[in-house]
C-alpha cells in the first residue's frame, strides 16, 4: 500500500461527490418540472454510495476501500399538490402535482457534497504533503 | 504542464549511464531501470490525461490533477535517487589510494 493508494481512494470519493452534486443540479433544475417520459411529475433522484475495493491484493489492502455510486433511486414520496388552477397541468380540482423536491434540502445536500469534496482533495494535498516530506529525508 | 513535459528529456540521459556498471552490478542496474520505467510510465500517464482532458474526452478533472501529482511525486523521488548516487560517486573519486 503506497501513497498513491490513499490518492486513488480519495479519487474515487471525488468522483462519488460529484455524481452526487450531479443528482442535486439535476433535482433544482426539475423542481417545478411537471411532465416526464414516465408520465407525471418529476421524482425526486437520490444517490447510494457503497463501499468498493479498489483492487488492491494484500489483507491489509483489501481492508481500506474506496466509494462507488451503488445506484440513483427515484424517490418514491408523493408529488406536492398545490392548488394553481390556471397552470396548464392542473387536475379537474385545480391542483398541480408537482416534483417531491424541497429546495432547502437540496441545497444543505448540495452544501454538504461540496465540503466532502473539500475534505478528500484536503486527504489528498496531505499524501503529497507525507510523500514530499519523505523525499527530505535523504537531504 | 510544460514544465513536467520539458523535464523528461533530462531524465532520459540517465538511463545509458547504468550502461558501463554491466559487470556485476546486474541488480543495481535491473533496479534502476525499472524506477526509471516507471517514472516514465508515471509521465506518459499524466501527459495522456492531459491530452485526453483538452480533446474534450469524458474524463474527471480530478483524476487528471491526480496522474499529474504521481508524475510529479515519482519525477522527485528519481532525482533523489540520482542526487544519491552521484554524491556516492564522489565520494569515491575523492577516495585516497
Amino acid at each position: 500500500m503506497d501513497i498513491f493508494d490513499s490518492m486513488k481512494i480519495s479519487s474515487s470519493a471525488l468522483a462519488a461527490q460529484r455524481s452526487r452534486l450531479n443528482v442535486v443540479s439535476s433535482n433544482l433544475a426539475n423542481i417545478e418540472t411537471t411532465r416526464t417520459p414516465e408520465g407525471g411529475p418529476y421524482q425526486k433522484r437520490d444517490v447510494v454510495f457503497r463501499s468498493a475495493p479498489l483492487g488492491f491484493s494484500g489483507v491489509l489492502d483489501r481492508a481500506v476501500q474506496g466509494v462507488e455510486v451503488a445506484e440513483i433511486r427515484a424517490n418514491t414520496d408523493p408529488p406536492k399538490l398545490v392548488h394553481d388552477p390556471s397552470h396548464p397541468d392542473a387536475d379537474a380540482q385545480g391542483y398541480v402535482a408537482l416534483p417531491n423536491i424541497s429546495l432547502l434540502e437540496e441545497m444543505v445536500d448540495m452544501m454538504s457534497a461540496s465540503r466532502s469534496y473539500d475534505a478528500n482533495v484536503t486527504v489528498i494535498k496531505s499524501a503529497k504533503r507525507m510523500a514530499l516530506k519523505a523525499l527530505e529525508i535523504g537531504k | 504542464m510544460k514544465e513536467i513535459t520539458q523535464v523528461v528529456p533530462q531524465s532520459m540521459p540517465l538511463a545509458p549511464a547504468k550502461v558501463p556498471a554491466q559487470e556485476g552490478g546486474k541488480g543495481f542496474m535491473a533496479f534502476l531501470e525499472q524506477a526509471v520505467g516507471e517514472v516514465n510510465r508515471t509521465q506518459i500517464e499524466s501527459d495522456r490525461a492531459i491530452e485526453q482532458l483538452q480533446s474534450g474526452q469524458a474524463k474527471n478533472l480530478h483524476e487528471v490533477m491526480i496522474a499529474m501529482e504521481e508524475a510529479d511525486i515519482s519525477l522527485r523521488l528519481m532525482v533523489q535517487m540520482r542526487n544519491k548516487l552521484v554524491e556516492s560517486y564522489q565520494e569515491i573519486m575523492r577516495m585516497q589510494v
